[in-house]
Order: structure tokens, then sequence, then C-alpha cells
């Protein structure tokens, strides 16, 4: 909820730089592995909105898959069933390589 | 007309933690955020660790919890500063929280503890501006914790694996909770202690040491 407000908040103040704007939609990018789970962050999200001076703000949710690069053949994989191994050479020196986002992607506004 | 956004969420808390990190850098603080699931066993951690401390060292906490200040009246038995943050409903702590309480913490400290509150969900979204973090899993709870929580695994350097003396009593297999661990977060460093007969003690002090 409090990462809700915070998405809110931001909305608020983009919104604020464009005098007479109103914000329409908004664009966020949420990793496996950012500890939001997508459905309960738009049921706050739609929560924070309904009844408040954003309404009718939207949201759009893209997902970004958890993935690591391979350190000896530099292959970016997604990681399926927690198997952090590179599918392609089968090495398991792999690091991190995306699914932590929690990023705004864009803001849609209406202006006078 | 689409407005092209690249920036953090919480990019907010984001900004206060980089300074409350810079503030540590410059003041040689090694910074350790606590996180795990309720009664997993931080506070006794925290309460053997400070119980094995010499006096003189320069050691901090600030312990997080939604209501009462019960915890930080367990570790300031031990001499140490101790502030309670009391989140009032929030389910984590957030970098302005520490930066807050901090400003009631004289003196200097070498190390400073973070003791999240009990949640292994919100806490990971934010960064306090820690050097490390350290999850704790219980031997009474699952060893897919690790599975169904990836996010706070995967954000951790180090997995203490507490209650070993309960290993007799429960069915928990401490490899396939290890295995799952390093699934996740493959460098991730395990250390099994008993916060109860203080087995393994040693081995969390140690990791703690190598850390200054």
């Amino acid at each position: 909820m409090s990462i809700a407000a915070s998405v809110l908040d931001a909305v608020r103040a983009e919104t604020a730089l464009r005098p007479g704007a109103r914000a329409v939609r908004a664009g966020l990018r949420i990793g496996e592995l950012s500890g939001v789970e997508p459905d309960s962050l738009r049921f706050c999200l739609e929560a924070l909105v309904a009844g408040s001076d954003l309404e009718p703000l939207a949201f759009e949710l893209e997902l970004r898959p958890w993935k690591r690069r391979c350190l000896d053949c530099r292959a970016e994989f997604r990681v399926v069933d927690f198997n952090p191994s590179c599918p392609v050479c089968g090495s398991a020196s792999t690091e991190a390589a995306g699914g932590d986002e929690m990023e705004f992607s864009y803001l849609e506004v209406e202006e006078p | 007309m689409r407005i092209p956004l690249e920036r953090k969420v919480l990019n907010e808390n984001d900004r206060i933690a980089a300074g409350l990190r810079e503030r540590f850098r410059g003041r040689g603080v090694f910074c350790l955020n606590l996180i795990s699931s309720p009664g997993s066993g931080k506070t006794s951690l925290l309460e053997r660790t400070l119980e094995g401390f010499d006096k003189s060292r320069r050691v901090a906490v600030l312990t997080g919890d939604i209501q009462t200040d019960n915890d930080a009246r367990r570790l300031a038995r031990f001499g140490f500063p101790v502030r309670q943050i009391t989140t009032g409903g929030a389910c984590h702590l957030d970098a302005s929280m520490v930066d807050r309480a901090l400003t009631d913490i004289a003196g200097d400290y070498q190390i400073l503890f973070l003791e999240n509150v009990g949640n292994l969900v919100c806490p990971t979204s934010y960064d306090l501006g820690e050097d490390a973090r350290a999850v704790v899993l219980s031997v009474t709870e699952g060893e897919d914790k690790p599975l169904k929580y990836p996010a706070t695994f995967h954000h951790a350097d180090l997995m203490v694996l507490n209650k070993i003396d309960l290993l007799p009593y429960v069915p928990f297999q401490m490899e396939l909770a290890r295995e799952n661990a390093r699934r996740v977060q493959p460098e991730i460093e395990i250390v099994d202690v008993s916060c109860t007969t203080g087995e393994g003690l040693d081995r969390w002090r140690a990791w703690l040491e190598a850390q200054l």
C-alpha cells in the first residue's frame, strides 16, 4: 500500500509540473524479483485512486522477467523453475541481469 | 500526450538511502539490515550478538515493529544504544524512518544493526542505506521459503538458519533449505546457528567481523 502511495505521489508531482494537465494513465514496470505482487499493487492503486483527485487514472503494469547472464558464454536468459544455470552452455557461473525493476515507464496526460 | 518517465517508484526512499549510505561510508560504519518472518529470531540473534560484544565496542541498533517497544527493551539490557522505531502500521522500515531514528543516537558507532519489521515481503523493496542484508530463516519454517519469497532471498548476502537446536523435533531438511536459497541467490553465504544453545554463533560473529 505504501508503494502504491509512492506511485500516486509521483504522479501528482509530475502532473503538477504541467499546469492544467490531468494524468490519465501511468505505465509501470514490475520485475519478478521486485518483491511486489502485481495484482496486489494494482488492487492498492485502484483502491487509492477511487474517490481521489486522480480518478479515473488508469495503470498499465508491464511484468519484467527474472533474468541472469552467463559469465562464460555471455548469454542472457530468463530464470525458469529457479534454475540459475545457463541453459545455453550449462555453466553455473551466472550473474543477476534483471527482474528487480519497480519503475515508471511513462505517464500519459491530457492537457487543456 | 505520453511523457516518458525513467525513474524508480521508490526514488525518494532511494535518495534518502543513498544519503545514509554515504554517511555510513564516510564514518566507517558497517550497516546490516536484518529481515525475516515474525518469530524467526532476529531479536534473539541480536541479543546473543550484543551479549558477546566487549562493552568497548561501538555498536548501535534500530529495531522496527508495528507496535510496542518490547524489542528495544530486550536489547537495551546490554548497554549499547538501541532505539525502537514503531512504524504504527507500516509493515517495513523505510530510509526516512532510519534517518529520523539515527538523530536520536548520540556518539559514534562502527556497527549499526537495523532489525526490520518481521515480514518477508515488503522490507525487500526498501533500501535503508545498508551495506549488507541478512535474512533469518528458522527450522520451524518451511525449507521452501526461499522459493516462496525469492525477492527477499535474492537480495540477501547472508542467510542465517536459526533454531538448529530444534532439528531433532522438526522435519526440516537443512540441505534442501540451503539448496533452495542458492537457487535464488547463488552467492548467498549461509551460517547455521542456535540462539538458544549458542551453537554456530562463532560462525555468525566471524562473518560479521569479516564485513568490518
